[in-house]
């Protein structure tokens, strides 16, 4: 057996080299693109001058910032809704569920057999004009032709990247939610409270921290989607992470396509740690 | 004394990283073009990966080369703009054969990215008409095989769309919500050049700004801006939900054989034609095979299938003068042999225009 001096490299090593070489590094890679001088796509090893150019650049286009600005509430309202309606599903398998617990869960998580992908094509197929909503609306007689705003909009963002979230974002909920002792319920009915009281004043308290989990973990990747606002977002529905992949991939210009992420990068850092600061998780859990 | 311990292992590991990372990149070869009809000592691996757009890596895109090279392993890296492709070069593809569009031969000969074409190795090289070959030349060496063609213009939708006369017409807000134009900056600068009448390749620093703001008033207008022609345009115009759009023939001849509403224009500013050229990779190990590659994209068979299947013009003469088929008779306009005289060719731009047209767009697209 390894001691304990031991353990720690063998046990952290592996994963630690594994991110170093394929997160830390890019990451590393992608700060020094952004501060190179000059535009167009070059290897690590090309000639490198500093420079904040492109960091001026993107501070010096509004139409940059705003959509930055817009792109993070799309994924505040995305997080927001998303953690609101996984949080009923996590109480109901948590309390309610019983011994079917198990069933429901793995039915939960049946989404995930599917490719993103391919859920985000099916919802394209369902907001497009011959699509079931509409087809659903006009043989309602609710309408006489297609619905434009359904499909190429940033309400079908929205819509569908909530849709995709959902199932995964009741995970940490229910994982916070299993963790509660019993005996608080208990202790809390004994005491007079209600079911109601109870539930505000015992289970939502405790649960928070993975509710917060859950919000985070549905904001930071939102912030920057690109995949399901190109398919279903049309010219509304533009978020920041488009922009980004452009300078990458349309405009050969990785310098500021980097900048645009390093801003971003910490944009969403300093969100995370002043949500944290203003929720503190150490009072509300018991 | 733990912490410390993982401290340096983590710092270790990242400068492990960091000198690998450095170590993959492209070849360190100096600045300008590779000569071609250089032999590699070593035997030459049998595969090939070419840098591609997507949807030509169909077999009936290269057959010829499938047939007489069954063992060959080909594998496909795809781009979707030439941006993207020369950025792909760039930034270190491992790719042996790459395929751009005219305009922007000059960026791959300048970086060094590209080996020369020793035409004495090509057996089908005759039947291309001289004039194409010249697009692949820089400095009177050929870099550049060409081998696709066809022409940009207005694909509208005839049960909405009275005739279309003018690039314009993508500017109309009768048609709100069911326009889409190509997602690339260079074609929404050479559209603005059309219907302003300015040379694209010396725009003044006002025209650009006003081609910006046209865009962003434009920019309502789109359903949603296209990056396929075959994956996000073509189903767009057939369900009905583009009316208007900037579009390649190829996919006016798809609607068109396919019996929709549907005509493409030819506007009073002239269409433009565009031509895809092929090169070979500075850092291919396989230079022969990829010579054979493009030989046999010349191949009757090869070029026919582009013709014929995917409705785009191809080098091969011979192929494009036994087309009979009113479908391509139509998407080639070739009953009309004045077409070309009105026709904009794709022109070569410089990095300071690619730069400013391309960082103009993301800004339009941002707005």
């Amino acid at each position: 057996m390894l001691g304990r001096r031991g353990t720690l490299p063998f046990l952290a090593g592996p994963p630690a080299l594994w991110l170093a070489l394929f997160f830390v590094v890019p990451l590393l890679l992608i700060a020094a693109f952004s501060l190179r001088a000059g535009s167009g796509a070059v290897g690590p090893a090309g000639a490198w001058v500093p420079s904040i150019e492109h960091y001026q650049q993107v501070f010096g286009t509004p139409a940059f910032l705003r959509l930055l600005g817009l792109s993070v509430a799309t994924a505040v309202g995305i997080a927001t809704l998303a953690t609101l309606l996984a949080y009923p599903v996590a109480y109901y398998l948590t309390f309610r569920a019983g011994t079917r617990a198990t069933l429901y869960l793995t039915l939960l998580l049946i989404p995930f057999a599917v490719s993103y992908l391919l859920r985000v094509m099916a919802w394209k197929l369902m907001l497009g004009p011959d699509g079931g909503i509409n087809s659903l609306l006009q043989g309602l007689g609710l309408t006489s032709e297609p619905l434009g705003l359904l499909l190429y909009s940033r309400p079908a963002v929205i819509v569908t990247l909530v849709y995709v979230w959902v199932p995964f974002a009741a995970l940490p909920i229910y994982a916070a939610m299993q963790r509660i002792d019993r005996s608080h319920l208990e202790a809390a009915a004994d005491l007079g409270a209600g079911p109601w009281a109870r539930f505000w004043r015992v289970t939502v308290p405790l649960s928070l921290p993975g509710a917060l989990a859950t919000f985070f973990m549905v904001f930071i990747p939102t912030v920057g989607e690109y995949v399901t606002p190109a398919l279903v977002g049309g010219t509304d529905g533009i978020m920041y992470g488009n922009i980004i992949l452009g300078f990458f991939t349309r405009s050969a210009n990785w310098p500021l396509g980097s900048a645009m992420a390093m801003i971003m990068l910490v944009l969403t850092l300093l969100l995370v740690v002043v949500a944290l600061r203003i929720v503190d998780l150490r009072r509300v859990s018991l | 004394m733990r912490v410390s311990a993982l401290t340096r292992f983590l710092g270790l590991s990242m400068a492990l990283g960091l000198i690998l990372a450095a170590c993959g990149t492209q070849g360190g070869g100096s600045p300008g073009a590779s000569s071609g009809g250089v032999e590699s000592q070593a035997p030459e691996p049998n595969e090939l990966a070419i840098l591609e757009w997507s949807g030509y890596e169909a077999e009936d895109f290269w057959t010829d080369f499938a047939q007489a090279h069954p063992d060959t392993e080909v594998t496909f890296e795809f781009g979707d703009t030439d941006a993207n492709i020369l950025a792909l070069m760039q930034g270190g593809s491992q790719a042996d054969v790459f395929h751009f569009y005219t305009g922007w031969q000059q960026f791959y000969v300048d970086a060094g990215l590209v080996r020369e074409i020793d035409t004495s190795k090509l057996s089908n090289w005759d039947a291309v008409p001289d004039a194409y070959k010249e697009l692949g030349q820089i400095d009177g060496k050929q870099y550049f095989l060409p081998w696709d063609w066809g022409f940009t213009s207005i694909l509208y939708n005839t049960e909405h769309v009275p005739e279309v006369t003018s690039w314009d017409v993508l500017m109309d807000p009768a048609y709100e919500g069911h326009v889409s134009m190509w997602n690339d900056g260079p074609a929404a600068v050479a559209v603005s050049s059309y219907i302003n009448g300015w040379d694209e390749t010396n725009l003044t620093d006002e025209q650009l700004a006003e081609i910006e703001a046209d865009w962003i008033a434009q920019k309502p207008l789109n359903a949603f801006y296209w990056s396929g022609e075959y994956t996000d345009l073509c189903p767009a115009v057939q369900d009905g939900t583009v009316w208007v759009a900037y579009a390649w023939q190829g996919c006016y001849a798809t609607a068109l054989a396919a019996g929709d509403p549907v005509a493409y224009a030819t506007p009073e500013e002239g269409r433009n034609s565009w031509f895809g050229l092929y090169g070979i990779s500075a850092d291919t190990d396989s230079y022969e095979l990829a010579l054979e590659f493009l030989d046999m994209k010349l191949a009757e068979t090869t070029c026919a299938n582009a013709v014929s299947l995917f409705y785009y013009g191809c080098a091969n003469g011979d192929v494009m003068a036994a087309i009979d088929d009113p479908v391509l008779i139509e998407a080639f306009a070739i009953n009309d042999p004045s077409i070309l005289e009105s026709t904009n060719f794709t022109p070569l731009v410089t990095e300071e225009q690619r730069t400013a047209w391309t960082a103009m767009w993301e800004r339009v697209q941002a707005e």
